[in-house]
């Protein structure tokens, strides 16, 4: 205690940077979510009442969907992983052909503009699919419903769960599993007993990511959802369709509940082992799976899950060109003529938000890190779960949140920028947050002890020592703002205004219209921005990182 | 090599915890650097126009984000009126509104269907205005105080698809009880009434058509085995049924004209013979917004015969309210199809109560 006080004496900054954190949760969380608290008991006539979650409990629609949203997600949530896992083991450990292809492949889901999966899988494998109908000949193939949200779940999410895994798998130090070899474990055995329990804080991490983002998902269930309501979409609609707010609340703080328990459940369960791997300590290098049958089926299950997402990806840009997708497939480029008439201002203001937001959300997702992973406070497991709360609330509850909270005076941000640059933020940082403290887990202490005992201080401890080192976490994280930023729909629908625009809302009210060429010709473009900013990204890392040495998508050292 | 790590990233952080220290204090007025722009752009509202043509109105605005546009730029290019926009469904809008009530970022609420306006009269959270140019509106689409006056009028209709008709030797469905018929079983798609304003037209208007809710319940419980799917967006049939993803759909008129216009050719349109309904897109003031000189002349403006004409050049095929401008040749001609009386009050009232036992009763 009283080292902790001293080191507190020694470093006034750490007490100043959690209580500005702090300060960022309560006004751009915490606030909100009470807003919405209130309003699930304010009736329409203004009088405090029940009434919303009497409806919500009562059996029928809305409860349905609660228990919808919870199945789907577990599905979702399970798939995912271990389709990452299996990425992320195969590019850890496994030598095959094609890495930097399949690398992509695994991170070209996130940079999915919302509806882009949903509506290739209707085009795909629809009724009138072009996998299904002419290629199977099945005459009656059902895309809506529970199978066809798993699989366009599955797709949109795995990279979530790819990007908090891979770095971790990584990192493992090979020594670990080179002692279990040499004591004669087999690599089957090597794998169960070192490799996967190793994994077991990165595995959890994705689970949760997936299944909170699962439960949240809002554009899927929308397009592909069919009859099999979804709490999210049935928020959506209580609050914009019905015109019942109260409903809409309530449902959002139980669906919030439930988020809060998955969380302190995966808390739970990961406990408080030590996973640290990364000692400062000298490691070789690892030696990679070179030939067996292994090998060949992760390359096979590999390339087939690259196979399937090209498919889905493929549709877009050609889309983009075709007249009328299915009925008249001429060639046109009326559908790009459109997006620059009438698209600009939306692109651009998209742009320049999400440059905004990323270095914020990049770097206060590390510093959340290394927060809860490296420092005591009290409070801190609150504000964990905290920054976590964003993720798991549907966007247009956080939406609707966010007008009841800054329209008026002290914090009237209503129609300015800063409104959603804030929503950007915030969505964003979980996943910042996570990948952040799955890295940090690995790293013993003891080198930045170390350096602290050589006279360095916490901010130059946290510079030259944890940055570098969670350097793949951190670009992750970038990567992941800006992508979630330019691709944020539901949250930010409510916080458009004249003067801010937004892609992602032209792209619904196309969909909305059927005009699907206008939607591919604007997911196009945004593909394209976001491909070119992740490469400048990258050579941006490296530039910081003053070397060539291992960057996120270059190949293991 | 370290050291410039260390440099750099010490940079970077400087930079960020200055965007964060903004980000957590924005509330405080000191922190208004990068708000500058935006403070800039709101100064002609805040310091209330003196005479009348200053200052920017901002509209919302349910139509397709084409229309939107062009009705904005031809606003401004007939009266001199700087105007800003946003696109939403209407439903998004009154949610909006009614979030922003205590400090409204819009003046006008331009499209959408008659009943979200109602709701938002009952909540208080309309100006009334009664136009001068909306005397020779029928007084059917408008409302007597001038909380809300009708720009255009889309009546409900029934979509198919020709070749799945062709396939299963059927023609397209003349009335309410075609849409029974066996062949028909999990082909066709409407809108939920819970999120889409068209089905609720669409389901209002069949408890008319059979006189009483007890008749029009027993009807929708023999539809609910037909329908393959009740989707989020009212106009989102037109287009399944268009891609051939299902046979039949219910939607408005314009909107199936639309889809045609579009491309897709295998549509056809009927109407039910024994009756249908029809929705009131409309126009309010919002309560309490700035600029209330501009937002009446844009009223004004609205229900004119250039703004009611712009319509047809974008994809929009409603009929239009001013009998004075020429509606889109696409359009339905009304006086040849059986339109009941739609009473916008009464279905607004009956709506949350409707919507529930329908809930209840059909879609269990």
């Amino acid at each position: 205690m009283s080292a902790m006080f001293k080191r507190f004496k020694r470093e006034p900054l750490l007490p100043i940077l959690i209580v500005l954190v702090s300060l960022c949760l309560i006004v751009f969380i915490v606030f909100p979510l009470y807003q919405i608290f209130k309003a699930s008991f304010i009736m329409s006539d203004g009088q405090i009442g029940l009434d919303g979650y009497k409806r919500v409990l009562s059996g029928g629609g809305l409860s349905r969907s609660l228990t919808n949203s919870l199945v789907l997600a577990a599905i979702s949530a399970t798939l995912s992983t271990i389709i990452a896992y299996m990425f992320a083991y195969t590019f850890a450990y496994v030598n095959i052909p094609f890495k930097k292809l399949f690398n992509a492949i695994a991170i070209l889901p996130v940079i999915s503009p919302p509806f882009v999966i949903a509506l290739s899988a209707m085009l795909l494998l629809g009724k009138q699919g072009i996998i299904t109908k002419h290629l199977l000949g099945l005459d009656n193939a059902n895309i809506y419903g529970l199978h066809g949200l798993v699989l366009v779940q599955t797709l949109s999410f795995f990279p979530i769960a790819f990007l908090t895994l891979s770095g971790l798998l990584r990192s493992i130090s090979p020594s670990l599993e080179e002692a279990s070899q040499n004591m004669g474990a087999g690599k089957w055995k090597t794998f169960r007993s070192v490799t996967l329990p190793l994994s077991v804080p990165g595995i959890a991490n994705a689970f949760l990511l997936v299944f909170v983002q699962s439960l949240a998902d809002f554009g899927n269930p929308m397009t592909i959802g069919g009859n099999y309501s979804t709490v999210a979409r049935e928020i959506y609609l209580q609050a914009v369709g019905s015109y019942n707010m109260q409903a809409g609340a309530a449902l959002a703080m139980l669906l919030l509940t439930i988020t809060i328990i998955v969380y302190i459940l995966q808390n739970f369960w990961v406990g408080k082992k030590s996973y640290v791997t990364v000692t400062g300590k000298p490691t070789g290098q690892r030696r990679m799976i070179e030939k067996g049958s292994v090998k060949n089926a992760l390359f096979i299950a590999c390339m087939a899950i690259t196979v399937v997402v090209i498919a889905f990806y493929a549709l877009v840009p050609i889309g983009s060109f075709i007249k009328l997708w299915g009925i008249n497939n001429s060639f046109t480029l009326d559908h790009y003529k459109y997006v620059f008439n009438l698209g600009q201002k939306a692109v651009f203001d998209t742009l320049k938000l999400a440059l905004i937001a990323t270095p914020i959300a990049g770097l206060l997702g590390m510093i959340f890190a290394y927060l809860i992973v490296r420092t005591h406070f009290r409070g801190k497991k609150t504000l964990e779960a905290i920054s976590m709360l964003s993720i798991a609330v549907p966007g247009t509850v956080i939406g609707i949140g966010y007008i009841l909270s800054f329209n008026k005076a002290p914090l009237a941000l209503t129609g300015t920028g800063i409104i959603i640059v804030a929503a950007f933020v915030v969505r964003a940082l979980p996943v910042g947050i996570r990948s952040g403290v799955t890295a940090l887990q690995q790293i013993d202490p003891s080198i930045e002890e170390a350096a602290t005992n050589l006279g360095a201080s916490r901010v130059k401890v946290f510079g030259s020592i944890v940055l570098p080192l969670i350097k793949s976490a951190f670009f992750n994280g970038l990567v992941n703002s800006f992508v979630k930023s330019m691709t944020a729909m539901s949250a930010v629908i409510f916080l458009i205004s004249a003067k801010y625009n937004l892609i992602t809302a032209s792209i619904m009210a196309q969909v909305e219209n059927g005009r699907i060429g206008v939607a591919s010709a604007y997911c196009t473009i945004l593909i394209i921005i976001m491909a070119i900013a992740l490469v400048l990204l990258n050579t941006l890392v490296k530039w910081l990182s003053g070397t060539n040495r291992r960057t996120y998508y270059g190949k293991d050292s | 090599m370290k050291k410039s790590w260390i440099g750099k990233v010490a940079a970077l952080a400087l930079t960020a915890t200055l965007f964060a220290g903004c980000g957590s204090n924005s509330g405080t007025p000191a922190a208004t650097n990068n708000n500058s722009g935006a403070k800039a752009t709101d100064k002609p509202e805040a310091t209330e126009p003196a005479k009348k043509l200053e200052g920017k109105l901002t509209v919302y605005i349910g139509f397709q984000e084409d229309h939107a546009m062009k009705a904005i730029e031809l606003f401004t290019k007939e009266t001199g009126i700087q105007a800003e926009m946003i696109r939403m469904s209407a439903g998004e809008i009154l949610a909006k509104v009614r979030a922003e009530k205590d400090n409204p970022q819009a003046s006008v609420w331009y499209g959408g269907p008659a009943d979200t306006f109602v709701q938002a009269v009952q909540e208080n959270l309309l100006e009334p205005y009664v136009s001068p140019v909306s005397e020779v509106i029928d007084a059917k689409y408008k409302d007597p105080n001038g909380y809300w006056t009708g720009i255009y009028v889309g009546a409900v209709g029934i979509a198919s698809n020709k070749d799945f008709l062709k396939k299963n030797g059927l023609e397209a469905p003349k009335s309410w009880d075609d849409l029974l018929n066996p062949k028909l079983k999990g082909e066709i798609v409407m809108a939920s009434p819970a999120s889409s304003g068209t089905a609720y037209t669409t389901i209002y208007s069949i408890l008319q058509v059979f006189g009483d809710e007890e008749n029009g319940f027993d009807y929708l419980k023999k539809l609910h085995p037909q329908i393959q799917q009740y989707t989020t967006s009212g106009s989102a049939p037109g287009r399944m049924v268009g891609l051939g993803e299902a046979g039949v759909g219910i939607l408005f008129a314009h909107d199936i004209i639309k889809y045609q216009e579009e491309g897709y050719d295998s549509l056809v349109m009927t109407f039910p013979e024994d009756g249908t309904g029809y929705e009131t897109g409309s126009i309010g003031i919002i309560k309490n917004s700035k600029n209330q000189e501009l937002a009446q002349a844009f009223v004004d403006w609205a229900l004119g015969t250039s703004a009611q004409e712009l319509g047809k050049t974008v994809g929009s095929f409603q009929n239009v309210t001013n009998p004075n401008a020429v509606g889109p040749e696409q359009a339905v001609d009304m006086s040849q199809i059986n339109l009941i009386e739609y009473d916008v009050a009464d279905a607004g009232a009956q709506r949350q109560r409707i919507i529930d036992k329908w809930n209840a009763e059909v879609s269990k």
